[in-house]
């Protein structure tokens, strides 16, 4: 078991293109970190470079305390599990759990013991006699996670291992991935695109853009103080809703389209940069569950904030309540929240112009067309630079 | 329930009725659409013509010269006097021989190529391809002198190995075509997570990619077989000794006499046609799928 460690590593492809700048990551031993961002923002790229399946260009890359950068993928103990699980179709089920282990020449009896101990663990015992063909595809991806554990690598990396499967079944085993991940205790680099996926299964989330690293930090801490705009937009669904608005004298209140509303001192004595953007446009943003409708919210709420929109569409999710709302308010699009992936119904698809989400109360009582007034939790605000587009925090 | 049953017990005499019923259905489809009956005849009528000759090799070689001339009566002269004038035996081992051991290298060339064309990056690799391709255009018998010229300062004229060479080297380029084709098909990630499994290029290429590439080896080695079991002109150069003459070539000499008995040379041509036909038509499907590589990509 080793740590992987990733300094200041770049890649760029002969034609010119960086798809990686000066990637800095650290995953500690037994840590299950996952790299989450949009198409193309090199993750993968950043992953097949930690497997040695693409050469890199500068920076170093270590796994454990040995700089890997001219290691070849086979000497570099490493599993991958691939997005279209590249199971060997020639061979059966234990054949391909078992292969590296062959390669290593390890004796026979010792691989037929992994290898029914790997199955046994994944629920693919009766099945280790059938070709990959003759599998469904949670099978195969569960056969490919064999594959990968069977071998007790130092470092398990893992390229939206879940992406072909449905969406029942991707929930069941993005469980069984962390749950099999925790047991083995190895370093995990793990891709995806959905940030629902990271969000649940990753002791920390690196979110990347364009071949930068934005944030790198546990899932929580990602959502409730996102560094700046993309990851704001891009962690979470519903989307963070985000309008451009204007401070006023002392940055006391938000000039929100044509509301203003009223930014209590509390407010100022956790972003206390906030003061110096005093008459100066900001975005402000707030989370769909933290825009409760009046009279709604669980407990009550010291200097609390108002703000309004007309009810445009409901929809009814059983466990709560997606409002589409609008607004006078220019809404700002964040580019992430376009590529994020979303189980829910309003991934900001639907969103426009001045709309926003709110996710409400079930039995909360609105009218499609009539006013809704939310009450919000200062605290609750986030502001960005509309220049920079970073948080506006201490 | 109750509804289906009677729905079952009429089905059944309809069923018993099926080759009348299957005659109607052709029937009705033939009026509604006469455009696909003139396709059907057209394409009978070009069978009729291309099995012809087959009926004509089969009846003839199984009549003797007079009844050939008469066209009437059956005998195994002909196969007695084809057995008795030209050494069969000899001459289908030849032609096994030469066609086994140029398939052997083809395949063993071609698979090598197909693998490194596809899966691996490697300097002026499109020119090479390019070349690759680029030799298939050259007929082989605009370049035969030359060849011919070569192999005799080699002393290769009249060897086994002579041939063998000839047909390896002209049948690899579009055997190499067709595995670069197959291996671009097979997604990388496997010789990727044969790579993380502890595998080099070689072992990628032999434990995994060859395996799996069985289906297009086999449509190469057909292919090769078809064309070299019945090619005449390299075996004519390079195998003129009759120790060392291949069927084709045997079955030239004897159709090159000044007495030509047609019953005999049909003999001879159906046994040298007939292992090409066979293996044509067992491993059919593999041409098929061989031909349309790389279309469903």
């Amino acid at each position: 078991m080793a740590s992987i460690s990733i300094e200041k590593v770049t890649k760029i492809y002969p034609n010119g293109f960086e798809a990686i700048h000066e990637l800095d990551l650290d995953v500690a031993d037994g840590e299950f970190m996952v790299l989450v961002g949009p198409s193309g923002c090199g993750k993968t790229t950043a992953l097949r470079m930690v497997a040695g399946l693409e050469d890199i260009t500068g920076g170093t890359l270590r796994i454990g305390d040995r700089i890997v950068n001219d290691v070849s993928s086979k000497d570099r103990d490493i599993a991958m599990v691939f997005q279209n699980y590249a199971l060997y179709p020639h061979m059966t089920v234990a054949e391909n759990i078992g292969f590296a282990l062959k390669l290593r020449k390890i004796p026979k009896a010792e691989i037929k013991k992994k290898v029914e101990d790997a199955a046994a663990i994944l629920g693919l015992t009766e099945w280790l006699d059938r070709k990959p063909g003759q599998l469904s595809g949670g099978q195969r991806q569960r056969v490919a996670m064999g594959r990968a554990i069977v071998r007790e690598p130092s470092v398990f990396l893992m390229d939206e291992p879940l992406s072909n499967l449905d969406a029942k079944l991707r929930v069941q085993m993005r469980a069984e991935v962390a749950r099999i991940q925790r047991r083995l205790n190895v370093a995990t680099l793990y891709v995806t695109h959905d940030q629902v996926e990271a969000m649940t299964m990753g002791d920390r989330v690196a979110v990347m853009r364009a071949g930068l690293l934005q944030q790198c930090d546990k899932p929580q801490v990602l959502y409730d103080h996102p560094v700046n705009l993309f990851v704001a937009g891009f962690m979470g669904s519903p989307a963070m809703n985000l309008f451009d608005a204007t401070l006023g004298e002392g940055a006391a209140t938000a000039l929100v389209g044509s509301q203003k509303l009223e930014l209590p001192s509390s407010l100022h004595a956790i972003r206390p940069a906030l003061k110096s953007y005093a008459n100066r446009p900001v975005i402000i943003g707030i989370r769909p569950e933290d825009l409760p409708v009046a009279g709604d919210e669980p407990a009550a709420i010291d200097e609390a904030v108002y703000f309004e929109g007309d009810v445009e569409l409901v929809e009814a999710l059983g466990s709560e309540l997606l409002v589409h709302f609008t607004t006078d308010a220019h809404r700002v699009e964040a580019e992430g929240a376009k590529d994020a992936d979303s189980e829910g119904l309003s991934a900001g698809a639907l969103t426009k112009g001045g709309e926003g989400v709110a996710r409400v109360e079930p039995r909360s009582q609105l009218v499609v067309g009539r006013r809704v007034r939310f009450r919000i939790d200062p605290a609750r605000f986030h502001f960005f630079d509309p220049a920079s587009g970073l948080s506006i925090t201490s | 329930m109750s509804a289906a049953a009677p729905g079952l017990a009429r089905r059944r005499p309809a069923a018993r009725r099926a080759p009348r019923g299957r005659f109607r259905t052709v029937w009705k489809e033939a009026r509604r659409d006469p455009v696909k009956v003139v396709i059907f005849l057209l394409l009978l009528a070009v069978s009729a013509g291309m099995l012809y000759p087959f009926l004509f090799m089969i009846l003839n070689s199984l009549r003797s010269e007079n009844q050939y001339l008469s066209g009437t009566g059956f005998s195994t002269v002909s196969w007695g006097q084809l057995f008795a004038n030209l050494p069969v035996g000899r001459e289908l081992l030849n032609s096994t021989l030469v066609c086994v051991a140029s398939i052997a290298i083809i395949l063993a060339l071609s698979s090598a190529a197909g693998y490194a064309f596809a899966k691996l990056r490697f300097r002026r690799q499109g020119l090479l391809f390019f070349a690759v391709i680029g030799s298939m255009m050259v007929p082989l018998q605009s370049i035969i002198i030359p060849v011919y010229v070569n192999f005799a300062h080699l002393h290769l004229i009249n060897t086994y190995l002579g041939a063998i060479l000839v047909y390896a080297g002209f049948g690899t380029p579009f055997a190499t075509f067709l595995m670069t084709t197959f291996f671009r098909g097979l997604p990388d990630e496997l010789t990727e997570a044969a790579a993380c499994d502890g595998l080099g290029h070689a072992g990628s290429f032999f434990r995994v990619a060859l395996p799996m590439a069985k289906p297009a080896l086999a449509t190469v080695a057909v292919l090769q077989f078809i064309q070299i079991w019945d090619d005449l002109l390299v075996g004519l150069l390079f195998l003129q000794e009759p120790t060392n003459r291949t069927i084709t070539v045997g079955l030239g000499v004897l159709s090159s006499g000044r007495v030509v008995s047609v019953p005999v040379l049909m003999a001879g041509s159906l046994v040298s046609a007939l292992p090409a036909v066979l293996v044509y038509l067992f491993f059919q499907r593999y041409l098929v799928a061989g031909l349309t590589l790389g279309v469903n990509r």
